[in-house]
């Protein structure tokens, strides 16, 4: 009974501002990655050498270091160079450069699966190279690219438990500070863990929508 | 009789795939309204020497005039406004797979001639009728036949008002039941005054309705000349082997 009224009382409540702090830095870090991404992927596919190789070794570089040394970097590093951010902005640039980073590489595998004939009937058209990758390529690679994309997002959803690291108290952040007071982990954190499980669902769930919304017949593999 | 300016003058084509030399100096002149046909083994040329005059590949020499205007290549403006010209028909339809027939139309109008939606949708619709698809307009190209995609192709290039059209075997990819809906519009097209550049194996097809026929081999236009001077009575011993080879394959109609 008195466990029951700590989870109603403390708990509850914390987790769930938590959470809203969560949602605030999962939402725009989604939806600044994908836009990072598509860009990097297109830049990656359709630059010229030059621009190809800036836009590779970003990504060479945001994959490749850890995440939560890129949000030390971002929080910690930056006020030496005169730059202060507050954690919940270091946190979101991180998350974003990083998740931009991972979905160009899904972006980049759909825009190579568009078959070269129909860039040359555009082009054949009189289309520019722009309004071709703009009309042409990104609708069909978009919804190619968005079951990997969607991966992405989920992924998101759980790695922005590390921006506590940096001091931006989300849903883990809030879950550390009461079981670091009380000493019931387990309880606290298999909540924590449902919590998560939630949104990780309930995105599936959107994103699955958004994938139906988009479906054209070729573009599944149910025969109509 | 007026020496007539051709519509479409190409000369001197030249590309090389890193050794291999696929086109070895071609040179066409097209006169309005006429219909030439290309013939020739695979892997001769035609493909090449039909997308060089586009530019949808790059030619390591050669030039291009369309209506007495030569293309500057470099120029990107001009050269997106000669490709608006110049109608492609490619051998396996190169529809855009997330619209649908009548979006496969509209879009070049909308995007590339900057047409309100309305009135790109009137001709799209009117071209789409003059090919006989009237009543597949809402359909995506995963739910069309052969034939069906390589007629909206032709509307999709013939909806940009082109000088002149380009079609690279348009009937290679279809089942022979297919071939006669394609070619039939390529007919009328002629029959409407379409000046036209077309590859083909069908010979008999080329033979009925062809103003002229060249024979490319090895990237070299080897015999250029009438329908029935190639298929009779060919100069070049090369021709006439082809000819006689396709026909044997084929039949005479």
């Amino acid at each position: 009974m008195e466990e029951l009224f700590f989870i109603q009382h403390d708990v509850i409540p914390a987790l769930w501002r938590g959470m809203i702090v969560s949602i605030e830095l999962i939402v725009p870090s989604a939806i600044f990655g994908l836009i990072i991404g598509i860009i990097i992927g297109n830049l990656r596919v359709f630059g010229n050498t030059i621009v190809a190789g800036i836009a590779n070794s970003y990504v060479a570089i945001f994959r490749g270091f850890p995440l939560v040394v890129q949000l030390f970097i971002w929080y910690f590093g930056l006020p030496h160079l005169g730059i202060y951010l507050s954690p919940f902005v270091a946190a979101i640039v991180g998350f974003s450069l990083c998740s931009g980073a991972y979905h160009s590489e899904y972006v980049r595998g759909a825009l190579l699966s568009i078959k070269k004939g129909q860039l040359l009937a555009a082009q054949s058209l009189g289309f520019s190279k722009m309004k071709m990758i703009i009309s042409v390529v990104l609708p069909q690679a978009f919804r190619r690219a968005l079951p990997g994309c969607g991966n992405e997002v989920i992924y998101l959803i759980k790695y922005s438990s590390l921006a506590y690291m940096i001091t931006c108290i989300e849903l883990t952040g809030e879950a550390k500070i009461i079981a670091s007071e009380t000493f019931k982990y387990t309880e606290i954190f298999l909540i924590v863990g449902a919590y998560y499980l939630v949104l990780t669902s309930v995105a599936t769930w959107l994103l699955n929508r958004f994938e139906n919304h988009l479906r054209l017949p070729g573009f599944d593999h149910y025969s109509t | 009789m007026v020496e007539k300016e051709p519509v479409l003058r190409v000369e001197d084509m030249t590309k090389r795939y890193g050794q291999k030399e696929v086109l070895h100096g071609a040179s066409l002149r097209v006169n309005k309204g006429e219909l030439k046909i290309l013939i020739g083994p695979s892997g001769g040329g035609k493909s090449t020497l039909l997308q060089c005059i586009n530019f949808l590949v790059i030619p390591d020499t050669g030039r291009v005039w369309l209506k007495g205007e030569e293309i500057i290549r470099s120029h990107k403006r001009d050269l997106y406004a000669y490709r608006q010209k110049v109608g492609m028909i490619f051998q396996d339809f190169n529809l855009f797979d997330h619209l649908t027939a009548l979006g496969n139309v509209t879009i070049g109008l909308e995007r590339v001639k900057g047409m309100a939606k309305k009135a790109a949708r009137e001709k799209a619709v009117a071209e789409l009728e003059r090919v006989d698809l009237r009543n597949h307009i809402s359909k995506y190209p995963a739910q069309l036949s052969g034939g069906q995609k390589q007629r909206v192709s032709i509307a999709r290039a013939l909806a940009m008002d082109p000088e002149v059209m380009l079609l690279d075997e348009p009937t290679s990819a279809l089942d022979p039941e297919l071939i006669s809906e394609v070619l039939s519009v390529v007919e009328n097209l002629r029959a409407n005054g379409m000046t036209m550049v077309m590859s083909t194996h069908h010979m008999g097809f080329a033979r009925e309705v062809a103003d002229e026929i060249v024979f490319l081999e090895d990237g070299c236009i080897l015999e250029t000349g009438s329908p029935d001077k190639i298929f009779t009575h060919a100069e070049c011993e090369r021709t006439r082997e082809f000819c006689s080879k396709i026909l044997e394959l084929y039949g005479n109609a």
